[in-house]
């Protein structure tokens, strides 16, 4: 099966390996895995507290080149974001962008589980920090 | 017609292999194309279909693992049509210690894989290949006969406890193949045994 040319972009260059140390105020994590193929996922977000914007984020894929790709590119996108708009990525969004064949959609959803992870813990350890919506 | 029906059998896990062998064979001779050549085309047709039918059937039920992966999948089917499907989830626990596992693997990698490391990841990877037949044994035994003696309201619980420890082998088994990947463990030991079709897949999905 031939990979899209992004997909082999993101995983030549993934953008955004790495990881936040837990108990950094402001970083939500996200771990979750595809038991059908053993894949693991930990996705990260840095937010600003006072804002409610994700400063930053991470991740550390070991899985195959689509879901390496497909969580990289979830970095990407949620940096400049708020923790609400974030919420509202969906996995066929990164299925089109990515352009996976329909064997490689489970990799996309993995993507958005890790976001959601990453974004309920990071609520749950800031459940008075702004979301990040409009001014008020 | 589910698998099971196809050999008269009960939605059970825990099957007589020898019993179920000699149904295969009374069914796969009935609908043998060789013993269908008089028959009208039609007839031929339809016997074919159903000697196909068998021998998925005997593939679904014959190994004991993949017989309750079948099983799961079938009554997951049921759920669906009722709006109720559960993600298979390993426990939280395990999904850690797989990373763990992974990114200390990674780092060996990286830092050229000295005497002294490869020692270390070849008794984790002993120690991981144990607890993968563990797994195994705990599905084939108390688990499939929790599942064969349920009550239906305890079938959702028993059907939970299977997809977990579903879930969990097959965790155990990519890292001790990517470790084995990683050391050079060509010797099949691992995948000797009845692992074909799980090495096949794991193959077909081009880890890197």
């Amino acid at each position: 099966m031939a990979y899209s040319e992004k997909v082999v972009d993101h995983y030549n260059n993934p953008r955004n390996v790495g990881s936040f140390a837990k108990e950094t105020p402001g970083v939500g994590t996200g771990l979750v895995g595809a038991p059908e193929c053993g894949d693991v996922m930990k996705l990260q977000i840095r937010v600003n507290v006072e804002t409610g914007v994700i400063e930053d984020a991470k991740f550390k894929t070991f899985g195959c080149g689509s879901a390496i790709a497909s969580s990289s590119l979830a970095t990407e996108w949620l940096k400049g974001k708020s923790v609400d708009e974030a919420a509202k990525i969906k996995n066929t969004d990164i299925v089109n962008e990515l352009k996976l064949p329909p064997v490689k959609i489970h990799c996309s959803v993995l993507a958005e589980d890790a976001i959601k992870a990453a974004l309920t813990d990071y609520r749950e350890k800031h459940a008075s920090a702004p979301a990040g919506t409009t001014a008020r | 017609m589910d698998h099971f029906e196809v050999f008269g059998l009960p939605r059970r896990l825990r099957i007589d292999e020898a019993d179920l062998q000699r149904r295969f064979y009374k069914l796969a001779r009935r609908h043998h194309p060789d013993f269908q050549a008089q028959a009208a085309p039609d007839e031929q047709a339809r016997a074919l279909e159903a000697s196909a039918g068998v021998n998925a059937a005997y593939r679904a039920l014959r190994h004991p693992i993949a017989r309750i992966e079948y099983l799961v999948r079938l009554e997951e089917g049921r759920e669906t049509k009722e709006g109720a499907t559960v993600k298979p989830k390993a426990p939280p626990v395990l999904l850690e210690e797989m990373f763990e596992i992974q990114e200390a693997l990674a780092e060996a990698k990286a830092g050229g894989l000295t005497d002294e490391v490869r020692a270390t990841l070849s008794a984790q990877r002993e120690r991981l290949i144990a607890r993968y037949r563990d797994e195994e044994a705990r599905l084939q035994g108390p688990l499939a006969e929790g599942w064969d003696v349920a009550a239906p309201a305890e079938r959702p619980a028993r059907l939970a406890a299977l997809k977990e420890a579903l879930a969990t082998r097959a965790y155990l088994r990519t890292v001790v193949d990517d470790l084995g990947a990683a050391l050079g463990d060509t010797d099949g030991r691992f995948t000797a045994d009845g692992e074909i079709e799980g090495r096949d897949r794991h193959v077909a999905h081009h880890r890197h």
